[in-house]
């Protein structure tokens, strides 16, 4: 069974995403910080890390997911962040996966669908992995 | 409510070009495009706002194509598409269709830097307005950073310093400028061109933080450096705008685009996207593409326009064709450098040509032009090519992408009938593409030779 860890600082989101995610045939674990998070997956490196951006600055969920990259070496552990940062700020620019300022493989606005969430879920876990490319 | 056999969304590069399609294909439809803005940029216009033009409103698509080809324009924002009763909704009104295409373009891309939110931090927005405030603040500062040294990059930071700013510098985190696209020769000529134009360059840098109080004074790099900057310019990509289709319950890929088909159609099969909007592939081996042109969303569109009614068309990919000039100096590349292409896996062998562009090349207007071509070692199939010269590279590069689109081997290429002339082109003997795949065809020989 693959193993999933969600971090994320809003319980009700974790409950919720965690119960969806068991539903679905996943082995589920969760932290509610970065540090936890970043501990966890020292520890026991999961299948695939699901981050919320927003806890509690933006700018630590970002770092994570360069210190999954550039500490802790996983350059191919798959990871989704989920955020609502371009709600918030209003910019009129994105954020996006870059493999240097945000190594990540999938970049999802909230709230997200749990089907969409599900389907990258798989996409990133299946035999064929898809690797969005940077250039050609 | 007004009803469209084809509605398009999006009046820029693959909305246009698509709305043109349709009537080229199917001319009894009646077609209506959706745009938002009242006037629309030329994207690759852009750079040349700050310095070459007098502003925005000398970069933009007339508008006299749409009553000329009998397409009805809309200006409005579509707030939402009803697919089960096939009706777009806009802040005014309601339109229902026939056929959808969505060209709903892109977001700039910004990196995660602390400060990206500073005043004075400005991502290259296709927006009339914005692009003019740009322009405004520019005649009052005095160090300019642009992140990011891609050809956006370079481009707007040759036209900021042309336009009077003293002090310019381009924040590269590759060891090169441009090297996503150009072998490392071809990335120092440029790099060396923007320096003789007073262009600081910083590449295989990172900027961790964009610092001052409210207003930017100052970028921090990875190696502690810092850049006085007044104002701070991003040009690091673009991230496609599905959120219409998102909304609307279309599959989205990874890269965040709009799932599509090579046929352009999306998950719903009376909706099709071109353009930045939509995900791409690659045309080596199909993966997924993040490179977004206006030259993709025009080949996208012209798919997509021509199969709303039946499929006639598929794209073969992205090859990823395009050019930059900075002065005198133009680079154009199509398909793989070398670098990528044994990234990608491929066995290559490339050779390089130098010659001059007229001949005899004492005649007026004579330029020296390099040109480089990657080729796959076994098949002898040109993967991809590079030139550098004068503006001619322009159409050198464009001849190389026929080459690469249609899969030509070295010994094709060698015997390519081309038309010369003294007071245009090179020299029938000294033929940049074709002598450069004669230069592989030795290499690949003498490699056989001692295998």
């Amino acid at each position: 069974m693959k193993q999933i860890l969600i971090i994320d600082d809003d319980v009700d989101f974790l409950e919720i995403t965690s119960l969806f995610l068991k539903n679905k045939d996943f082995h589920i674990e969760t932290a509610a910080s970065p540090e936890q998070g970043f501990r966890k997956i020292q520890e026991n490196t999961p299948d695939l890390v699901v981050l919320d951006v927003m806890m509690p600055s933006e700018f630590e969920g970002f770092e994570l997911a360069r210190d999954i990259r550039e500490k802790l070496k996983l350059m191919d552990l798959p990871i989704i962040i989920l955020s609502c940062i371009h709600d918030q700020k209003q910019v009129p620019y994105r954020f996006a996966p870059d493999k240097d300022y945000l190594p990540v493989d999938v970049f999802l606005d909230k709230p997200v669908n749990p089907d969409v969430l599900l389907e990258k879920v798989n996409s990133l876990l299946g035999e064929y992995r898809e690797k969005p490319s940077q250039n050609l | 409510m007004k009803t469209y056999d084809v509605i398009v969304v999006g009046g820029s590069a693959a909305g246009l070009t698509a709305a043109q399609t349709v009537r080229r294909h199917y001319p009894p439809k009646n077609i209506l495009v959706i745009r938002k803005e009242d006037r629309v940029l030329i994207p690759c216009g852009i750079p040349y706002i700050f310095g070459s033009l007098e502003g925005p409103h000398e970069d933009l698509i007339p508008d006299m194509v749409y009553e000329k080809m009998n397409i009805g324009l809309h200006i409005s924002q579509v707030e939402s598409i009803d697919r089960k009763n096939k009706v777009v909704k806009t802040e005014s009104e309601e339109f229902a269709y026939d056929k959808l295409i969505l060209g709903t373009g892109s977001y700039p891309a910004m990196p995660p830097i602390p400060g990206h939110d500073k005043k004075g931090v400005y991502a290259v927005l296709k927006d009339v307005q914005y692009l003019a405030d740009i322009q405004e603040k520019l005649k009052t500062v005095k160090n300019v950073v642009v992140i990011g040294g891609g050809f956006i990059g370079i481009e707007i930071s040759d036209e900021i310093k042309k336009s009077g700013v003293e002090n310019v510098s381009v924040v590269e985190i590759e060891k090169h400028c441009l090297s996503q696209s150009y072998d490392e020769e071809f990335c120092i000529e440029m790099e060396e061109k923007l320096q003789s134009r007073g262009i600081n360059i910083f590449t295989g840098s990172k900027v961790v933080s964009i610092d001052g109080e409210k207003q930017v004074e100052s970028v921090t790099l990875a190696d502690g450096k810092t850049i006085d900057a007044d104002m701070v310019i991003l040009g690091i990509g673009a991230v496609a705008n599905a959120d219409l289709a998102k909304n609307a319950g279309l599959r989205i890929g990874l890269t965040g685009g709009i799932v599509v088909d090579r046929a352009m159609r999306t998950s719903d099969p009376d909706i099709f996207a071109c353009g930045d909007c939509a995900e791409k592939v690659s045309f080596f081996g199909g993966k997924s593409s993040a490179l977004r042109l206006a030259s993709i969303a025009t080949l996208e569109a012209r798919v997509a326009g021509a199969n709303v009614f039946g499929i006639t068309r598929e794209t073969p990919g992205t090859i990823g064709v395009w050019g930059t000039a900075v002065g005198s100096l133009a680079l154009g590349t199509a398909g793989l450098t070398e670098k990528m292409a044994k990234d990608h896996g491929y066995n290559v062998i490339s050779a390089v040509n130098e010659s001059v562009n007229r001949h005899p090349g004492k005649l007026a207007g004579a330029a020296k032009i390099k040109i480089k071509l990657v080729f796959e070692v076994n098949s002898g199939v040109l993967l991809g090519g590079q030139v550098r010269g004068d503006a001619s590279a322009g159409e050198t590069m464009n001849a190389i992408s026929a080459c690469v689109q249609n899969r030509m081997t070295a010994e094709q290429i060698a015997m390519f009938q081309s038309g010369t002339h003294p007071l245009i082109t090179a020299s029938p003997i000294a033929y940049g593409i074709v002598n450069a795949a004669e230069a592989a065809i030795g290499k690949m020989m003498k490699a056989k030779e001692q295998v």
